[in-house]
Parts: structure tokens; C-alpha cells; sequence
């Protein structure tokens, strides 16, 4: 009797053992940032004919994405031997975040992986003179200011990471591609804000963002499980059958 | 992050770089000039043959465009886009006639690096015939784009 409720206990242990799964947890913050680009005002200061302000905020919906709005003001002035340009107006865009490092080693901290984002702006712009040589001499005109509205989409890889406490530094390199930039396929925008030169399909642009972030929520995220390993079969069972056996 | 250092480092060279990229100029190397693209087509055969000699001038104008050029193929005319109308002056084998071409004229932008052109929208031209029989129209959007505008028939 005892050798069948040894064996009981014995086949009781052996099946739990096997199902016995450690599960790794961390608690992640999740946050709210809020920044500025600092690339517009570097070029600012290199070129005061271009001033770009921006900034953004954005809240993890979870450790592995994002929400993020990003809004702006651009006031371009370009002159070179044959026109002059003016250009400003106000952008946004809106999108998805997705951070590609693991919650462990990102810990809300650190941050490297991929955005996607809908832009949309909306501009002035004329172009005060422009000349054209050819045989009869020299032709000068201008084109007066005008309202348009653009929208493209952005492809935005990038990292951050927390250098002091609640204060980030990041990059993204944005990959542009215009959807419309208004002004028709005669006058195409020279600089749509926002996206750059709007008589190209594809530009590209670097955002250098300082940003500030708080946890509003903290989430207990599953990291990858670890599974115990399972005690041998005829060892275990050696083991208890000798021992009953010595009893 | 276990190196801090090179990645703040790596930080700064992308800003400064991103700054740097933003404010380099390009260069021009498109064409800008919109002008009136013309073939010659013998009036007997119908084909398309060259004059074996062409000049040509803007009427009130002392520079030629050809002079006496052989195997021109197609002509381009340089339309005014200070008015709405142009006037030619053209020899062909030896021979003058007159073409006014009238036309509407609306800005272009070719690119950033380039700027602005003119183009126009031709109507119909008004020519003389001591040795040009027909003019036709092939294309009223005279562009920098390298499409055939009118054909004489001389």
C-alpha cells in the first residue's frame, strides 16, 4: 500500500515539476514626452534665412508602441541669382512609434526603432522676383503670394535615449515621400514646411529632438518566459523508491 | 546603456552633420529655356528633311539664331516672354519668309537649383509662303520638354 501511494506522489511530482514555468516580469514605465527639435534652430543660426521651430508629444499605448504628434512653424527666405523665394506656414504630423529593443533592455528608458507618420501643412508662399534670360533679353516678373496645402507621409527610424532623469536625447532620420504639395505642376512649392523642397517626390530630413517624459502608468510586462528544467524521470523516481524502501 | 559616451558622441556628429547636409546648395543642370520646337517636312514627298540652309532671326533683332546652318533638325524658337507674340525672320535654302507666332505665357518652376521658366500655350502662327506652303500645329505646350511643336512644309 505504501509503494502505491509512493508511486502516487512520486508521478504527482514528476507531472508538476514538468508544467513548473518561471515567468521574468519587469514593471515598464509607460510615458508622456514632450520636445523640441534642435536641428531648426542649429540652422537657424548657420542660415537666418530658415528658421523651423518643432516640436512634439507622444504617449506609449505599450513597451512596444507609440502615439506621436508633431507640430511646427517654418519661415524660409531663398534667394539665388535668378529668383527669390518666400515661403512659411505651419505643419503636423501624426503617427505610430514602434520600438524594436526588448522591455528589458529598454526599461521606457532607451528607445531604437521605426515611426510612421502622415504630414499635412498648410503654407503661404510667393516669389517676389524671378528672371529668365534668353534670345530677346531678359524677362523679369514675380508671382504673387498664395495659399496651398500639402500632405505626405514620413518614415522615421531612429533612437533615444534617457541621458539624465526624465530628460531624453534623440534622432530620427526622416524619409519623405510627398503625396501632394499644392500649386498645381507649374508652381510647385520650393519649400513646403514640413518637408522640405517641394518639387521633389522623396526628400530626406534629420530631426534632433531634446525631450522631457514622466510615467503616467507603470505596466507589469511579461519578459520571455524561463522554462525549469525537468527533473529526470528515472532518477526522481529511483530516488523516492529507494527511500521508501529504506523505510 | 552601458557606453554612454560614444553614443552621446555619435549623438552630436549626426547633429551637426543633419545642419551641415540641410544648408549645402545644388547646381543647375536642367534646361530652362522653353522654346518653340519646329520640323521641317518637304512639301512635295511629305518626309521630313532638313533645309540645306537656315538662318534665322527675330524680327527687330541684329543676332541670328542660324546663320546658314545646314541639317537643322528641329528648329528651336526662342519665344518672347515679355508679349504675347513673336515675330521670325526665316531664310530657308535662299529663300525669306516671315512667322508670328502668338501665344499665352505662365510661369514654371524647373527646380529649386534652376528656378523659373516661362512656357507658353501656342495659337495659331500667321507665316508668309515664298517658300513655306504649311504650317501645322502638333503641339500647343511649348515646354522645356523635348516635344515637336509645329512642322513646315516648305
Amino acid at each position: 500500500m505504501r509503494r502505491i501511494y509512493a508511486y502516487f506522489i512520486s508521478l504527482l511530482f514528476f507531472l508538476t515539476a514538468a508544467e513548473l514555468i518561471a515567468q521574468d516580469t519587469i514593471f515598464y514605465p509607460l510615458k508622456i514626452r514632450a520636445g523640441f527639435d534642435l536641428v531648426g534652430p542649429g540652422i537657424y543660426i548657420y542660415d537666418n534665412d530658415h528658421l523651423s521651430l518643432e516640436g512634439y508629444v507622444s504617449f506609449d499605448k505599450s513597451e512596444k508602441m507609440s502615439f506621436v504628434f508633431e507640430g511646427g512653424y517654418v519661415d524660409y527666405y531663398y534667394s539665388q541669382y535668378n529668383y527669390d523665394y518666400h515661403s512659411n506656414g505651419f505643419f503636423g504630423r501624426a503617427g505610430i512609434d514602434f520600438n524594436f529593443l526588448k522591455p528589458e533592455i529598454s526599461k521606457g528608458r532607451y528607445w531604437a526603432g521605426l515611426g510612421l507618420r502622415y504630414g499635412l501643412s498648410i503654407y503661404d508662399n510667393e516669389t517676389p522676383m524671378y528672371d529668365q534670360d534668353n534670345y530677346w533679353g531678359t524677362f523679369t516678373s514675380s508671382i504673387p503670394l498664395s495659399s496651398g496645402t500639402g500632405h505626405f507621409i514620413e518614415v522615421t527610424p531612429g533612437f533615444r535615449t534617457e541621458l539624465l532623469r526624465n530628460l531624453s536625447l534623440g534622432w530620427t532620420v526622416r524619409l519623405k515621400l510627398l503625396i501632394s504639395g499644392g500649386g498645381g505642376k507649374d508652381l510647385k512649392p520650393i519649400y513646403l514646411p514640413g518637408y522640405g523642397n517641394g518639387g521633389k517626390n522623396a526628400t530626406l530630413g534629420i530631426s534632433y529632438y531634446i525631450s522631457w517624459n514622466i510615467a503616467y502608468k507603470t505596466k507589469r510586462v511579461i519578459t520571455k518566459p524561463v522554462v525549469v528544467e525537468e527533473p529526470e524521470e528515472t532518477e526522481e523516481e529511483g530516488v523516492v523508491r529507494q527511500t521508501i524502501g529504506n523505510m | 546603456m552601458k557606453r554612454p559616451v560614444p553614443f552621446f558622441l555619435a549623438l552630436i556628429v549626426a547633429y551637426f552633420s543633419a545642419i551641415i547636409v540641410s544648408c549645402t546648395p545644388g547646381a543647375c543642370f536642367e534646361e530652362t529655356n522653353a522654346f518653340l520646337k519646329a520640323s521641317f517636312y518637304l512639301d512635295s514627298s511629305k518626309e521630313q528633311v532638313a533645309p540645306d540652309s537656315i538662318s534665322l532671326s527675330g524680327l527687330g533683332q541684329t543676332d541670328k539664331i542660324y546663320n546658314k546652318a545646314a541639317g537643322v533638325q528641329p528648329a528651336l524658337f526662342p519665344l518672347n516672354a515679355s508679349t504675347g507674340s513673336s515675330t521670325f525672320i526665316i531664310r530657308i535654302n535662299g529663300v525669306y519668309d516671315t512667322i508670328e507666332f502668338s501665344y499665352s505665357n505662365f510661369p514654371h518652376l524647373i527646380s529649386k537649383e534652376c528656378g523659373y521658366s516661362v512656357f507658353h500655350t501656342l495659337e495659331t502662327p500667321v507665316f508668309s509662303q515664298n517658300n513655306i506652303d504649311t504650317i501645322l500645329i502638333m503641339n500647343r505646350n511649348i515646354t522645356t520638354v523635348n516635344e515637336e511643336n509645329i512642322r513646315i512644309f516648305y
